[in-house]
């Protein structure tokens, strides 16, 4: 389990007394962007205590960037963490706590100044980092944790719960910072209990419920895993009666039917959506259908997730 | 600035913080307040000297010595802990046992200053500048020996429990009080023994307020044992255990403190 540039989890089972935390878990996450989703307790935090090493493994084998975490420097030294924690030294300013964490990565002089000015900037602190942290908004605190876990240009930056308490537009700034981060041959691995908030981040994504992991990967290559899942696509158009009719006919289709409340729609299951997409455009020419919308809403996230808990 | 003087400094710091300066600056007062009021009652029957010891050993090292130490000793780790911002500390690129080292040395330093100023203010409050014969320097010498040993063993409580600072009020005023006045040589169990033994005039008023039932605090029981049980260590004895006792716990809480984990609890759960 020696595995560079990648966080590696093997078997990994945590117990908190007779509570578990995390059951028999095992993946490899590489450099780039991943997610990490489940709801409140599904153990996120848990895992992410484990990569960072605030806490140990009860079994099981952790390797980030090819060494085990737990109360090592070395691996802190190319791991950058923002907490979930809204938890500050209070009576500091915003510079003056990202120089204390650049001081206790061993940054001095010029350099430290640097790093600094330039952790603080790509946050989009830089107008308000010499105040008092205790009167900070949660967005602009959760910036100044960022700044602190990338001022010693880390090759593995964890992030939990980063968006929380942002506004829109400061959501799309440290998305995009993150996304960036990746790009930048990061290994960036976010925590998030919101569906929309993932998707619009990443495709890959760890799904994690009750301390299990319930899949991993792209998001349709995990809806790809659920064959047997009918896989759900609504049609709007003004003869929906004639269009299920002609759905029907498709041998990919398992069902088509007219929902009550509304007269202009069909929605179709279908157990094979690549070859139905395929089909889907002959359906429509041959027949002189007028579709206005087409949506598959078992595309996303959020129909994936609520699959996988079901299952 | 090195990681290790920073965290030093913000030790010192957090002892310093606007809640805690004023609890030392009462502590520091508090001696030589008491020991006006002692000098002004007392009239033309005041013993300066006798008063000075009986202060030094009663509220001085008795309760100033070892309040400061459960406090400070204990917040090095609690206060992290409590304040959650321990989570920024663990995950730095810099080994636990650093960390806790040098935040050790600004709560021993806190505590020593803090201690040796009120000892001071109380001379000056009973002898006036006139300072000569006064056993200021001894008192001043065994300090930061007793800071060192008290303050790590109750930073070794901080690493091992999870209320340490209860179990350290229990240590400091049960233990230390009743356990030098057992029979048996229990007196080797208290590190007050020890510091009693290295400024004698302290170990003598201890005595000596079992005849007049004031001073260091155990109570009548106590008072008889400590009638029965002198105490008898070796001054060269005292001189060794002091800085053993502070090895063995400051090294036990640095290794502790290396492998055991310390998340916040809110999260934990």
């Amino acid at each position: 389990m020696n595995v560079d540039n990648t966080i590696h989890f093997e078997h990994v089972s945590r117990w908190y007394g007779q509570v578990i935390g995390l059951n028999d878990v095992s993946f490899t996450i590489p450099k780039g962007l991943t997610a990490l989703l489940g709801p409140n307790g599904a153990g996120k935090s848990t895992m992410l205590k484990l990569v960072t090493g605030q806490i140990k493994p009860t079994t099981g084998g952790i390797a980030v960037l090819g060494e085990q975490p737990f109360s090592n420097p070395r691996v802190a030294r190319s791991l950058g963490y923002c907490p979930e924690i809204d938890n500050f030294y209070e009576d500091m300013t915003g510079r003056q706590f990202v120089e204390l964490m650049a001081t206790l990565s061993g940054y001095k002089g010029q350099d430290k100044t640097q790093r600094v000015q330039n952790s603080i900037d790509r946050v989009g602190m830089s107008d308000r980092c010499d105040r008092k942290l205790g009167g900070y908004s949660k967005g602009m605190r959760q910036r100044i944790k960022v700044a602190q876990a990338i001022v010693h240009d880390p090759k593995v930056l964890v992030l939990d719960e980063p968006l929380n308490g942002l506004d829109p537009l400061g959501r799309r700034d440290m998305v995009n910072l993150y996304q960036q981060f990746a790009e930048e041959g990061m290994c960036v691995l976010i925590s998030s209990h919101i569906l929309y908030e993932v998707e619009q981040i990443t495709d890959r994504i760890l799904v994690m419920y009750k301390g299990r992991l319930l899949a991993q990967g792209g998001i349709r290559d995990i809806r790809k895993q659920i064959d047997s899942h009918p896989h759900r696509i609504t049609l709007t158009t003004d003869n929906p009666r004639k269009l299920a009719g002609a759905l029907l006919l498709d041998d990919t289709v398992i069902s088509a039917r007219m929902p009550q409340n509304n007269n202009r729609v069909v929605e179709v299951e279908t157990a094979q959506p690549e070859k139905f997409y395929s089909n889907l455009a002959d359906i429509i020419l041959d027949g002189g259908f007028e579709v206005d919308v087409f949506q598959a809403p078992d595309n996303n996230l959020e129909a994936v997730f609520r699959y996988l808990v079901s299952a | 600035m090195t990681a290790d003087f920073r965290l030093f400094l913000n030790a010192l710091k957090d002892v310093l913080s606007s809640r805690r300066i004023f609890i030392a600056l009462f502590l520091m007062v508090l001696p030589a307040i008491i020991g006006l009021i002692w000098k002004s009652a007392a009239g033309e029957r005041f013993e300066a000297l006798e008063s000075y010891n009986t202060l030094a050993a009663g509220l001085v090292f008795g309760f100033i010595l070892t309040i400061l130490s459960v406090i400070y000793g204990t917040g090095v780790l609690s206060q992290e802990l409590e304040g959650r911002t321990i989570v920024y500390l663990l995950t730095r690129p810099i080994p636990r046992w650093r960390i806790l080292l040098a935040k050790y040395l600004g709560a021993w330093l806190a505590i020593t200053v803090t201690v040796s100023i009120s000892e001071v203010l109380l001379a000056l409050a009973m002898f006036g500048t006139k300072l000569s014969g006064v056993p200021l320097m001894s008192d001043i010498k065994i300090i930061p020996l007793g800071a060192a040993a008290y303050g790590a063993l109750f930073l070794l409580l901080a690493t091992l429990l999870s209320k340490p600072l209860s179990y350290g009020l229990l240590f400091a005023f049960g233990w230390e009080s009743w356990v030098p006045s057992l029979p048996g040589g229990f007196s080797r169990w208290s590190i007050m023994a020890y510091l009693r033994t290295l400024a004698p005039h302290l170990q003598e008023t201890a005595e000596s307020t079992t005849a007049t039932g004031g001073g260091g605090g155990g109570g009548d029981i106590s008072e008889i044992l400590m009638a029965f049980n002198p105490v008898s260590i070796p001054t060269i004895t005292a001189w060794f255990a002091i800085p053993i006792i502070t090895l063995v716990c400051l090294g036990l809480s640095l290794y502790f403190f290396s492998v055991r984990e310390y998340s916040p609890k809110e999260e934990a759960s």
